[in-house]
């Protein structure tokens, strides 16, 4: 029987949720070109802007220069010489631990920096110091010795020009001074006063003239009094009262200072001198102040030269701090550069790394079996490429997979069927009677059921042998021919029916071998098969019998009567007769009554072997039928010992019991029979004549078992299947029907009965009954 | 910090910058005499700064560069286990600008931002004097002195423009200070 089964379509799965979208990450700076393209305008304006500040920086206010720009140039420098250092040592520790845990690419990683670092900080230290060398020539040609002479020569020029009429001022001042009036100053006289000094303001030899009173005030000051100020025409407008009244002032406080200049709106400045006046007596009383002016080219020259002196004179002092300052530039743009070349290695580094670690990565999940495993391509480039390369391939791969893997599934169904199919196959042919052996084209055995092995008496372990060692054997000799007569090239099967002797018994074989070709007719082996037909051949035995005892006792028992008549006839004819004859012919007489009884009663065995009704069964308890029947033995055979060994739970067998009962005492006589009966001695082995009678449940095949065995002389082997043969026995008497009845009742309940040695000694018949 | 010296320390690095730092400090060699007065609820500061004019200064000043002597004085109470606290505290700056043409000298002095007096001279003792001797400033009120308590009033000074720098003056930029003790008594 086929087991087959259909093919089941897949479940349909339910339609996948939708994954919720991951949050986006956002892209590390690395990462990010907008980022990267600001990072670098940052740098280049930074840049600017140190150009910028280097190009000012003579300009810039001394303060501003030295407290600001040095102090913050320096403060980026140290800032940026800690970030480098920090990146570095970072870098560097965190390179090594890769490199140590064996980190793909930590190699590679290390090498690309240093390189990068090796190509970067040569050139830059060199330029440094280059622009460091430079730095210091060129600062050191601005304060050249000629270039300072000028300058401080020009400015002493200047000076003392300056001096020069600041002299001729004070001179001025003191002549007048000695001529003005002291009383007329005390007086407040302001036509003599005017008229002492109007003369050198009118001839031009001083611009101006301004005359102060000292009165006493508190605290022994003495406070400055405006008398008269006479001013010469060629005079330009402009100047201020307060700067002569500051001058008078401090020169009345005692100041050495009795100088000062004004600037003057219209250009020029006035030069201004003041000189006390005193009384007869050496007493202070007044304060002259005259004022001359100094043209505007001449004023303004000077003042350049000394502008110009200054300015360079400022810009030595300040030499150490621009030398700072453009050093610092020149050191922060070293530090930038080392900054940007370690930064540009360490993202160099991670740009090719990065995404080989990550197909690398990937390559490692792919090979785990994690096809659906895929790179997140994050550039465009030809790693972007490969990336995506990588991932079709992947997708492929996941694809192929999902389709191998439905194939597998399909095969492994198949298969599942196909093992099941074939353990089927297996099972019916290990649990069919029919023999069945397989012989491949190399002539050994492939397969031989449990069958075969049973009806040909080999060992299981066969398999693989040559069959020529099963079919050579003696007793299949009839086999091997059938086998070789289909092997020899006869495509159509061959069958034959073939008598084996089997433990003296002769069993018969309906066999059948059939030769297999392939496709291209090649020979692909043999497969015989046999199926044991005793049985069969048994009852078409007793068929036959029965229909010869039928014969018989019709053909034989009609004649009997008359011959009998006839006999007694006889007798009773010649009773009469001389004492001779009468003699002879009763004696022929009760001869031929005797034996004609005889031959009635053989044929009423026959009539009764050939009329046998069908049993009609019902469920019964077996032990007990027996225990019945053998109770008909009870006190008769008191040398005998008669055992019972009844099972318990023996199930109801469906029987007939009056011809159980007949079956049993057959088998119980034959058996009391062989061991002799009420002569019945011990045995050989000094045991007591035995007779066991048990029963058996074989749940497993659902039979009842009768045994019935004795320590008798037993049946043999040669004997025994014939002894269910009708018409045969071992007694030298009787029918020879009684074992051929038992067989006979014993079938029709469906059952079997079979002869065997009794261990030690003796026989065993064993009946089974379908229960 | 000569040039050569700094292209040489380029090369060794930033330490060295330290060194070179140093050694300029160590020139200086300025102190600052402090003498405190607590009178008529006001304490009277009066502190002098010696040796104020080195070389790079007096350059600095005949250069024409307007050159300011900055002094913070701090009225301080010490702390044990923490920084001492700062009691009271103020500016007082002076500053000169010299005038290489008539060669004079154009002084001024300021308290916590607020102009004290300007003038001009043309003797430079006046001007080293001016700047650097300062007598009885009434710059603190005593009302935020505890009686009895010890104090100690310090005055930092510090000359600008720098014409020198060290790398440590990012930390403290002032060239010299100077500390006097004192108890407060009403």
């Amino acid at each position: 029987m086929s087991t087959v089964r259909e093919f089941q379509p897949r479940p349909k799965l339910p339609p996948r949720a939708p994954a919720p979208l991951p949050a986006p990450e956002r892209r590390p700076f690395r990462d990010n070109p907008r980022l990267i393209l600001a990072g670098i305008a940052l740098l280049l304006v930074s840049l600017a802007v140190i150009i910028r500040v280097s190009d000012r920086t003579t300009q810039l206010n001394p303060d501003f220069l030295s407290e600001v720009v040095l102090y913050a140039l320096s403060i980026v420098d140290v800032t940026m010489l800690l970030a480098l250092g920090f990146v570095l040592a970072r870098n560097v520790i965190k390179l090594v631990v890769e490199r140590r845990r064996g980190l793909p690419f930590s190699r590679f990683r290390l090498k690309l920096v240093a390189a990068l670092l090796g190509l970067t900080i040569v050139p830059s230290v060199l330029v440094l110091l280059a622009g460091s060398e430079l730095i210091r020539q060129t600062t050191t040609r601005w304060f050249s010795q000629p270039v300072s002479d000028v300058l401080t020569s020009a400015n002493a020029i200047a000076g003392t020009f300056y001096r020069d009429r600041e002299d001729a001022v004070a001179g001025q001042a003191s002549r007048l001074s000695a001529g003005v009036p002291a009383q007329a100053l005390l007086s407040g006289d302001l036509d003599a006063l005017k008229a002492s000094v109007s003369g050198p303001v009118m001839d031009g030899r001083v611009g101006m003239v301004e005359i102060y009173r000292l009165q006493p005030a508190e605290g022994g000051k003495m406070d400055v009094v405006p008398v008269v100020a006479l001013q010469s025409p060629s005079l330009p407008s402009g100047h201020l009262r307060a700067s002569s009244d500051r001058l008078a002032a401090k020169i009345a406080a005692g100041s050495r200072d009795t100088r000062a200049h004004e600037p003057l709106d219209g250009g020029g400045e006035l030069v201004r001198a003041g000189v006390v006046t005193r009384d007869g007596s050496g007493k202070p009383i007044g304060i002259v102040i005259a004022s001359d002016f100094l043209s505007g080219d001449l004023a303004q020259h000077a003042r350049r030269i000394a502008e110009a002196y200054e300015d360079y004179s400022q810009l030595r002092v300040l030499k150490g701090p621009l030398e700072g300052v453009y050093l610092s530039l020149f050191v922060m743009m070293t530090l930038m550069i080392l900054v940007s070349a370690t930064w540009l290695g360490l993202y160099l580094a991670k740009r090719i790394t990065r995404p080989v670690g990550m197909l690398a990565a990937g390559a490692r999940e792919i090979g785990a079996g994690h096809l659906d495993h895929r790179i997140e391509p994050e550039t465009r480039d030809e790693f972007g490429s490969l990336v995506e390369a990588f991932n079709a391939m992947a997708g492929e791969l996941a694809t192929s997979q999902r389709r191998l893997e439905r194939t597998r599934i399909e095969m492994e169904r198949k298969n599942s069927e196909l093992d099941e199919r074939r353990r089927y196959i297996e099972t019916v042919l290990e649990r069919i009677a029919t023999g069945v052996v397989s012989i491949g084209p190399d002539g050994r055995i492939s397969t031989i059921n449990a069958a075969a092995v049973r009806l040909l008496d080999v060992d299981p372990g066969i398999v693989g042998a040559p069959a020529e060692q099963l079919l050579g054997r003696e007793d299949l000799l009839p086999l091997g021919a059938l086998v070789r007569s289909v092997t020899a090239g006869s495509a159509k099967p061959a069958a034959q029916e073939i008598a084996l002797a089997r433990e003296g018994r002769e069993i018969h074989l309906a066999a059948a071998a059939t030769a297999l070709q392939g496709d291209a007719g090649a020979h692909e082996g043999t497969v015989l098969v046999f199926d044991d037909v005793t049985p069969l051949v048994r009852t078409q035995r007793i068929a036959a019998w029965r229909d010869v005892a039928r014969r018989l006792a019709h053909e034989i028992k009609n004649p009997l009567t008359p011959i009998q008549l006839c006999a007694e006839r006889l007798g009773r004819h010649f009773g009469g007769a001389p004492e001779p004859t009468r003699a002879l012919v009763e004696e022929c007489t009760t001869t031929i009554v005797g034996e004609v009884e005889s031959l009635k009663t053989l044929v009423d065995e026959f009539a009764q072997f050939a009329r046998m009704p069908a049993p009609r069964a019902v469920p019964c308890n077996l032990n007990a039928v027996l225990t019945d029947t053998l109770a008909l033995y009870n006190g008769l055979f008191s040398q005998i010992q008669m055992d019972r060994r009844f099972a318990p739970a023996l199930p109801p067998v469906r029987l007939d019991v009056e011809q159980i009962r007949r079956v049993v005492i057959n088998l119980v006589d034959n058996a009391i029979e062989a061991m002799g009966g009420l002569q019945a001695g011990p045995r050989p082995g000094g045991e007591l004549p035995r007779i066991t009678i048990e029963t058996q449940h074989d749940a497993g095949n659902a039979v009842a078992r009768v045994v019935i065995s004795d320590n008798g002389p037993g049946v043999p082997p040669a004997d025994r299947e014939k002894l269910f043969m009708p018409y045969y026995s071992t007694k030298g008497r009787g029918s020879g029907l009684g074992l051929a009845i038992v067989r006979r009742i014993v079938a029709e309940h469906g059952g079997s009965i079979e002869v065997g040695d009794n261990v030690p000694q003796g026989s065993r018949f064993v009946i089974e009954l379908p229960c | 910090m000569s040039f050569r010296r700094t292209s040489r320390n380029v090369v060794l690095g930033a330490a060295a910058w330290v060194v070179a730092g140093a050694t300029v400090l160590a020139v200086a060699g300025q102190t600052i005499q402090v003498t405190p007065l607590a009178r008529e609820g006001r304490v009277m500061v009066s502190f002098h700064l010696s040796d104020g004019f080195p070389v790079d200064v007096t350059d600095a000043i005949h250069s024409g560069l307007t050159t300011t002597f900055a002094y913070d004085v701090e009225i301080k109470r010490s702390a044990a286990f923490w920084f001492d606290r700062t009691v009271a505290a103020a500016t007082v700056s002076a500053s000169v600008k010299y005038d290489t043409l008539t060669r004079t000298f154009s002084v001024s002095r300021s308290y916590d931002g607020r102009m004290d007096r300007a003038d001009s001279t043309e003797n430079e003792d006046v001007v080293h004097d001016f700047l650097t001797r300062f007598d009885r400033l009434p710059l603190f009120s005593s009302a935020g002195l505890e009686p009895s308590v010890e104090y100690y009033l310090r005055v930092r000074a510090q000359t600008t423009p720098h014409t020198s720098w060290a790398l440590w003056s990012l930390w403290d930029r002032h060239d010299v200070a100077g500390v006097a003790k004192f108890t407060y008594i009403p």
